[in-house]
């Protein structure tokens, strides 16, 4: 059965995975690692903690080292802010070490959203000239440039300097059209290629796993659409350019349809989005007369994390449980941040809650 | 040519060659078993030592085929 599905995923066009894939090793060690994750009720516990003790809840538990690390140069919620973020990069790129051949070059792939991140970050840092440790402080690690790379290349003097360091990687050629003041269509070209490597890096094999990860990926993209698409109703921008920040390539919702909306008031594209896939998700909290988008963003991160852990379920041995662990992992860090911000802004517990994806 | 050599052979030569195969592909197929199952407690007991136990144990299953196989090659020769 194995064998019959490795001959099937053959060598996809930009696979450059050398060696054997050890899908049973590093699955069995990932899903050990997803085992070690926070249960949901240990959310409802942490909110009724002060910002001290959440620190020495998340001090004995799986980021005791980055604490630790850490200690001496941040405190309070930065620390738990920098040691979530070490953590996170910490894990995503243990996962590059102990995987092989296809899955370590699929795991490269979707990593290399972090990648791009701290890219955007250094080039942003430049463009309102921020200082090197200011950059540093905003890059996860999490991808295949190291952290001491990335610290080369922030600390560098200009935004050419940064981008001729860059020359003889993948992002050059929409790098090179950087001039300093188009940097929201650069980042909107690199999220794009993102998509684009991940597609090409599943293109076409018959393997089902690989479908599912397909499936996976492009589900995704129609729930970022989605939420891109509430933000600008809400914000009222019915202007068509808007579009170029749509990803093509969603799974239920294609581009055309999602043009459609576009144009429409908040009120009639609430209506229109009764015949949408994902409605049934979230019918019960959109109103034409809705004023917060935090519910709606939350139900439909929420439905992403159920349908990942589902899909992981479904064929066991593949890519699958790997990215639904990567999720889980960003949502768990994501909900700690949440919960200590909010603590630390003295932010109502109703508030906090309402954000948290559990 | 081939009958002649069984012919020569005798029932003692090719119980011998079954049992051969009965041994030696059971032992084959358990190894194949045993691959996967073996990376992935390695696995999990890198993640978690108290895994060791469950580990070792769900690697020895596949043992049961070759075992089959010995018994059958014993009740042949």
């Amino acid at each position: 059965m194995q064998l019959l599905q490795k001959f099937k995923r053959g060598n996809s066009k930009k696979s450059l995975s050398k060696g054997h894939a050890n899908y049973a090793y590093t699955i069995a060690r990932v899903r050990a690692m997803k085992s070690k994750l926070l249960p949901k009720e240990t959310y409802p516990r942490l909110m009724n903690m002060s910002i001290d003790e959440i620190t020495r809840f998340i001090e004995e538990s799986e980021y005791k080292e980055d604490i630790d690390q850490l200690a001496r140069q941040y405190e309070g919620v930065d620390l738990i802010e920098h040691a979530l973020n070490r953590n996170l990069a910490e894990t995503f790129t243990k996962l590059l070490y102990i995987s092989e051949g296809d899955v370590n070059f699929l795991i490269g792939e979707k990593l290399k959203k972090y990648d791009i991140w701290n890219i955007k970050t250094i080039l942003r840092g430049k463009y309102c000239n921020a200082s090197t440790e200011e950059i540093l402080d905003a890059i996860v690690a999490g991808g295949r440039l190291n952290y001491s790379s990335l610290s080369e290349l922030a600390a560098k003097a200009t935004y050419e300097d940064v981008i001729s360091e860059l020359a003889n990687t993948e992002y050059y050629p929409i790098l090179e059209n950087y001039d300093g003041t188009n940097l929201s269509e650069i980042e909107n070209k690199l999220d794009k290629m993102y998509y684009t490597g991940l597609f090409d890096a599943v293109g076409g094999s018959k393997s089902k796993d690989r479908k599912l990860f397909e499936e996976f990926t492009r589900m995704g993209i129609d729930l970022k659409n989605l939420i891109t698409l509430f933000r600008l109703k809400k914000s009222g921008i019915t202007d068509p350019e808007a579009m170029d920040l749509m990803i093509d390539g969603g799974l239920r919702c294609n581009l055309k349809e999602t043009g459609k909306l576009l144009p429409l008031s908040f009120a009639d594209f609430v209506s229109e989005l009764e015949s949408n896939p994902y409605w049934d998700v979230i019918s019960d909290i959109v109103k034409p007369d809705m004023t917060s988008l935090v519910d709606v963003e939350t139900r439909l991160k929420n439905h992403r994390l159920k349908s990942a852990a589902s899909f992981s379920h479904v064929y066991p041995n593949s890519i699958v449980p790997i990215m639904d662990y990567m999720l889980s992992k960003q949502n768990e860090i994501s909900n700690l941040r949440i919960i200590i911000r909010g603590k630390a802004a003295n932010l109502e517990d109703d508030v906090i809650k309402e954000q948290l994806v559990i | 040519m081939a009958t002649e050599t069984v012919a020569l052979m005798g029932n003692e030569g090719l119980k011998a060659i079954g049992a051969g195969l009965a041994v030696g592909l059971t032992g084959l197929a358990s190894a194949i078993a045993e691959r996967d199952i073996g990376s992935a407690a390695v696995g999990a007991m890198a993640e978690n030592e108290s895994l060791f136990g469950k580990g070792l144990i769900l690697t020895v299953i596949p043992e049961t085929i070759v075992i089959f196989g010995l018994v059958v090659a014993l009740l042949i020769s």
